[in-house]
Parts: C-alpha cells; sequence; structure tokens
C-alpha cells in the first residue's frame, strides 16, 4: 500500500532528509520520501503492517524535528 | 511571510538594533563599565535572537540528534563567548538567523508560485436540483448528471457539452494561450476555464478519474520519484556532517597536543568548522531545482512525472517517433488534384459526387476538401465496392471512383504517372479516365521546426518508426529531415526497434520515445524516457508516459529538453559552487586565514545563493 501524508512546519531540509532515511529504517518500509518542496510524506509498506509503520513513521519524525507535525487521515 | 517570519524579523531586527549599540558604546567608551559587564550586555542581543537555536540544541539532543545544525550552531556560537569573541558570537547568531529566514522565505515563494500553477483543482459544480442551481463538491457528482459551468467557472468534471457555445481557456492545463470554442457535441475537460458562454456539460466520469485528478496525483507523486543527484545530496548530507565535526574536533585537541600553538587558537578554528558543517545549501537548493523545473516545465503544459526523468531528458541523445499522431496529423486530406481532360474542381465534385454516400475515411477527406458541397440530388445510383472504391450514378453519367485495382476491374487504362506520395483515387467517367486526387496524411504544423530544435539542444540522432509503407515512411522522413525510418512495422516490431536502438546507444545517452499514447503502451514503458503527446482527456497516455505534453503540439518536446538541461546545469552549478566554497573555508579556517564571518558566508550566504540560483528555474522557458 502507498500512501501520502501532509506535513506541516517541515522547515528544515536536512531533517526531511534525515527523516526518510530514519522512515526507511523501519520494518515493513519498502520505500518511503520525504518531499521538503511539498510539505509531503510518502509511505509504501506491507498492507498488513501499514497502521503500525505509520505510527512509527510520525514517531521518528518527531525525534528529528519535534515542531513537524504530521497529518494523518 | 507568515507570522513565524515576521516574529523572526522583529527579534533580529531588535538584536541587531541592540547589537549596534553595544558595539558603537564598547568603541567610543569602553571604559564606563567594568570590563566584565560587556559579555553580560552582550548576551541579551545573543538571546534574543538565538534562543530557539539554543533552545532547540538542547531538545534534539535529548533525542539523540548530535548533528543537528542546531545544535552546530549553538557551540560555535557559545564556543566564541567562551574564547572571548562576544561580538563575533552575536553577529554569526544574527547572520545565521537572516540567513534562515531568507531560506524559508524564499522555499515558500517557490511552493507558493508553484502550486498557483497547479491551481486547477475546482471547488464546486453547479447541479441542478428540483428546478434550483446549487453548488456541490465535485466528488459528489456521478456520471450521467448534467452540470452546468458558467463563464469564468473552471469546468469541474469531463464531459460532453448538451447545450451552449463558449470558449474555454485550456492555458493551465497546455500552455496554450489561443482559447478553444465548443459547442454542443463536444468534450470538454475538466480544468479549462469557461470564458464566455453557459454550458450545460453531462458528465462521463467521476471526479476520481476526471482529467484534473489525474493531472494533480501526478504532479504530487512527482517528487517522491527523486533524480540521482538528489539522492547522492541526501547520502553526501549523511557522511559530510560528522565528517567535519570529527575534523573540527580533532583541530581542537591534536594540533595543541603537539605543541603547535595556544588552545585558545585552535579551538577558535575548530568552531568555523562547525559552522561551515552544515550541508544546507546542498540539501534545499537541489531538490528546489528541480521542484523549479517541473513546476517551470508544467507551466507550459508539459508534465513530467519525477526529477528522475528530468535528470534523464537533460541526457537525451536519441529521440524515437511514432509516425501517424505523432509526426503527422493522423488525418487524410486531400494534397493533390491531377485532372485531365476536365478542371480541377470538376473531377473533385465528380469525386465527391461518388463518394457521396460512403462514410470511408477517404470519402470524408474528399467531401472535405470540395467546397460548398454539391448538390447531393445529381446521384441517382450509388454502390460501394469493398475494397475497390465506389461506383456510381452521377447527372445520369456512370461515375466511377477508387484505387488501381477498380480501374483494372472495368478496364481502364491510363498512364500512372503520378510521383505523389499516398492514397491514390481513380476518377473515370463512362469508361473515360478523367484523372486521379491524391490523399495523404498530412505533416504537422511545427514538426520540422521542433525536430531542428532537438537537435541545437543536443539530440544526436532522430529516428522514425511507422506501420506504413517505405514509400509514405521515406517521403515524410525526407520532408521533415529525420535521420532514420523504419517502416513497415508491426506494433511488437517498434519494441524490437527500440531494443536494437538501446543496446547501440553510447553509455551516458538516453533514449526518448515519442508517441500519442494510443497502442504504444509497451513502446512507451521500455524507452528510458517515454512521451505521451496530446493526451488532454487519455488516460492511458498519462498513466504509460513518464513525461506527458496535454496538447499535440510537438515544438513542446524541445522546449521539455532545452528545460531539462538547464535544471541540470544549475544543479550542477550549485555543487560545486557550495563544495568549493566550504572546502575552501574549511581549509582557510584550517591554517587561521579564515575567521568565524568567513564561516557563516560558507553556511548561510551559499545557500542563499544556491537558492536563488535554483529559483531561477521558476521561471524557465
Amino acid at each position: 500500500m502507498k500512501k501520502t501524508f501532509k506535513m506541516i512546519d517541515l522547515d528544515c531540509a536536512n531533517c526531511a532528509a534525515k527523516m526518510e532515511a530514519a522512515i526507511k529504517k523501519i520494518d515493513g518500509v519498502q520505500d518511503a520520501a520525504v518531499s521538503f518542496m511539498t510539505q509531503k510524506l510518502t509511505i509504501q509498506a506491507d498492507d498488513a503492517r501499514f497502521d503500525a509503520v505509520v505510527q512509527e513513521a510520525v514517531k521518528v519524525c518527531k525525534k528529528v524535528e519535534p515542531d513537524c507535525e504530521i497529518v494523518l487521515k | 511571510m507568515t507570522k513565524k517570519q515576521k516574529k523572526t524579523r522583529t527579534r533580529i531586527v531588535t538584536a541587531l538594533v541592540l547589537f549596534l549599540a553595544l558595539e558603537l558604546a564598547e568603541h567610543l567608551a569602553p571604559d564606563v563599565l567594568p570590563g566584565l559587564a560587556w559579555p553580560v550586555l552582550y548576551l541579551i542581543p545573543y538571546g534574543i535572537v538565538g534562543w530557539d537555536v539554543l533552545w532547540r540544541a538542547v531538545r534534539n539532543i535529548k533525542n539523540g540528534q548530535v548533528f543537528d545544525e542546531n545544535f552546530l550552531m549553538a557551540v560555535a556560537t557559545v564556543g566564541a563567548f567562551g574564547c572571548g569573541e562576544y561580538p563575533e558570537a552575536v553577529a554569526v547568531m544574527l547572520f545565521y538567523q537572516v540567513g534562515e529566514l531568507f531560506q524559508s522565505v524564499a522555499v515558500d515563494r517557490s511552493r507558493k508560485s508553484i502550486s498557483a500553477l497547479m491551481d486547477i483543482r475546482p471547488d464546486y459544480a453547479n447541479i441542478e436540483r428540483n428546478g434550483e442551481l446549487v453548488q456541490v463538491d465535485p466528488e459528489e457528482v456521478s456520471v450521467g448528471d448534467v452540470i452546468v459551468v458558467k463563464a469564468g467557472e473552471r469546468v469541474p468534471l469531463d464531459g460532453t457539452v448538451l447545450e451552449g457555445t463558449s470558449s474555454l481557456d485550456t492555458a493551465a492545463l497546455t500552455g496554450e494561450s489561443l482559447p478553444r470554442d465548443v459547442q454542443a457535441g463536444d468534450e470538454v475537460i475538466s480544468g479549462c476555464v469557461n470564458l464566455t458562454g453557459v454550458l450545460h456539460v453531462k458528465v462521463n466520469k467521476p471526479f476520481g478519474e476526471s482529467t484534473v485528478a489525474k493531472i494533480l496525483d501526478l504532479v504530487e507523486n512527482s517528487s517522491s520519484k527523486k533524480a540521482k543527484a538528489e539522492n547522492f545530496i541526501t547520502k553526501f548530507a549523511r557522511y559530510y556532517t560528522p565528517a567535519v565535526v570529527f575534523a573540527a574536533l580533532a583541530l581542537a585537541v591534536l594540533p595543541p597536543l603537539l605543541g603547535m600553538g595556544p588552545w585558545l587558537m585552535w579551538v577558535q578554528r575548530a568552531l568555523n568548522f562547525l559552522v561551515v558543517s552544515c550541508p544546507c545549501a546542498l540539501v534545499i537548493s537541489i531538490p528546489l531545482s528541480f521542484f523549479g523545473g517541473i513546476g517551470g516545465a508544467s507551466k507550459q503544459g508539459i508534465l513530467v512525472k519525477g526529477g528522475n526523468y528530468l535528470e534523464a531528458l537533460a541526457q537525451a541523445g536519441i529521440v524515437v517517433f511514432d509516425k501517424t499522431g505523432t509526426l503527422t496529423r493522423g488525418t487524410f486530406e486531400v494534397t493533390a488534384v491531377h485532372p485531365q481532360q476536365v478542371g480541377e474542381g470538376e473531377l473533385l465534385e465528380l469525386a465527391a459526387l461518388a463518394e457521396r454516400f460512403s462514410d470511408h475515411p477517404i470519402s470524408r477527406s474528399i467531401q472535405a476538401a470540395c467546397q460548398p458541397a454539391p448538390d447531393p440530388a445529381r446521384v441517382t445510383d450509388a454502390k460501394e465496392i469493398a475494397g475497390h472504391g465506389v461506383q456510381a450514378v452521377v447527372d445520369g453519367k456512370a461515375v466511377l471512383a477508387g484505387n488501381q485495382k477498380l480501374m483494372d476491374q472495368f478496364r481502364i487504362s491510363f498512364e500512372d504517372t503520378c510521383h505523389h506520395v499516398g492514397t491514390i483515387i481513380h476518377v473515370a467517367v463512362d469508361g473515360v479516365y478523367m484523372g486521379h486526387i491524391v490523399i495523404s496524411d498530412q505533416v504537422k504544423e511545427g514538426a520540422e521546426e521542433a525536430l531542428r530544435d532537438l537537435k541545437a539542444a543536443g539530440v544526436r540522432k532522430t529516428v522514425m518508426l511507422t506501420g506504413d509503407s517505405q514509400a509514405v515512411g521515406q517521403a515524410v522522413a525526407g520532408q521533415l529531415g529525420l535521420d532514420e525510418v523504419h517502416a513497415e512495422l508491426l506494433p511488437g516490431d517498434k519494441v524490437d526497434q527500440v531494443e536494437g536502438l538501446l543496446q547501440n546507444k553510447g553509455p551516458k545517452e538516453q533514449l526518448v520515445f515519442v508517441g500519442d499514447g494510443i497502442n504504444d503502451a509497451p513502446v512507451l514503458s521500455r524507452a528510458d524516457i517515454g512521451v505521451a503527446m496530446g493526451a488532454m482527456g487519455s488516460d492511458a497516455a498519462i498513466e504509460a508516459a513518464d513525461i506527458v505534453l496535454m496538447d499535440d503540439d510537438l515544438k513542446k518536446l524541445p522546449v521539455a529538453v532545452r528545460i531539462a538541461r538547464k535544471t541540470l546545469r544549475i544543479v550542477r552549478e550549485n555543487i560545486v559552487f557550495a563544495l568549493a566554497v566550504k572546502f575552501l573555508v574549511l581549509i582557510l579556517s584550517a591554517v587561521g586565514v579564515a575567521n568565524m564571518w568567513w564561516a557563516v558566508f560558507a553556511d548561510v550566504g551559499v545557500s542563499v545563493i544556491a537558492i536563488l540560483n535554483s529559483m531561477r528555474m521558476l521561471n524557465a522557458k
């Protein structure tokens, strides 16, 4: 499954790159991209673990840039 | 500017005023205050402008983010304070914040200019309910519903016009500024702006499958397909910062241990390293260049599905075209009339009358060429002979119109002298040969120019593939100046041809295939870059291709190549410039020539310059 999330207050490009690297390491993630320009996070992961992956991704991003918020719909 | 940015600006201005006042006071009357008071006073502007950096540094350390730029700036400035360089510490923090603010404003501006470009999402659809027009969300409209589009509104969904005439502005989709006229029976696509009349449109597709939704989806996803250059920078950044920080550590500790000078001097030099260690200039400006390139291209009606395709397009070496519908219009037209015995108009009229009741594309093109249309009552009897032509009675005379086989069948002799390439319709009246009409596919306007421009943009070889006969293929290729032609191909053969070309291309060359998106999906996906043109309203094309030209104007192709090359040039400029300045400042800092001002320039100054350079892409032509 592939899903795109909006990110609010992603202010630093380097953080975006760090988040992307960290999310790619989460178990079950096939691919991930954090776009600093469009402020969007795209995650492609196993269907079975998708929700857990997203939860973890949010946690990881909070660690890198606490001000940035991922909008979950 | 956003609220946050305005707040930062106020802080910067306040701190700057305080800082300058302090500087002035210290220079004019250094003895007014006791020596220890100055550093404490300098702490005030430092705190005002830099508290958030310090706060974030502490917070991120807790989260294990050691090589965070806030942390590095904090260490560098606090270190400068420790070394007794109070004004420098404040100035560096000030300069850093100014740079950050500038970056944030510049990035915001780019984002806005691109989202304005892609502002084609319709907000509502007008639908008639109980005799009243109500505004509903386009997603709530179902197929078969009739929507009303008033002048000045955006067409919210794809559909067919039931009543009304108007002209549509398609600029947001195609970059074409000339409005397109529509009337009842015409298809309209979502995203266009209705300029003049009121249109009643029967919806053909749900919103999720409409053109506008497809395009938005494509553009939004384009940033997730990153170019190699972008991935390189991300990877580089991961090693660069730790490497520089460790170098700083070594510089602070090793030389003084070896007795090469006082600790203070080496620590100061090491602090410079920390300031230069952020890779921001690259991390922001490279994606911004690609983003700008993709945005600038979509302004011209060229949709690029990802930075990787833009990067590949910049290296386009071989461009392969499908003939029909790509280089030619794909419609048949009368291109020559060669009468014997009668006048040109008369011959055309005879053929048009004889073919009056045939619905074959060839007949239709003859009807279209014969204006004004002759009175159909003059035809009393007409019979179609499949694969040959027609036999009809016109003005009481037996008229034959068809190919050579038809002439042979009725034993009509003629001399085959025609040197034109195309489909030839012979005409005979009462067994006497009257002449022939040549019908052929027309080369697209601007095709020749487009091919010339491609060559000028650096394309090495142009190739045409066609299922048509060798003669037709050669004629078109000669007219347009293509380098290579492969004719009489079956659809499967086209893939083989492309495979062959792929094997023989240069190591850094990319092969581009350009088709109209109909029936050529396998070739589009086999080529390095598949370009579909005339995609307005064709979902298949949008899905199969890597780059989509919204209208069928071939001249957009060289434009796309130029934009791609310009993007890559800017990307390279930024990489070289940023790395050169950073390494130069690192070396000069190590030997003690560069001070912290240089270091700040190498960090924020370079970022700002690189961003400005990237922003040129937003106005790419």
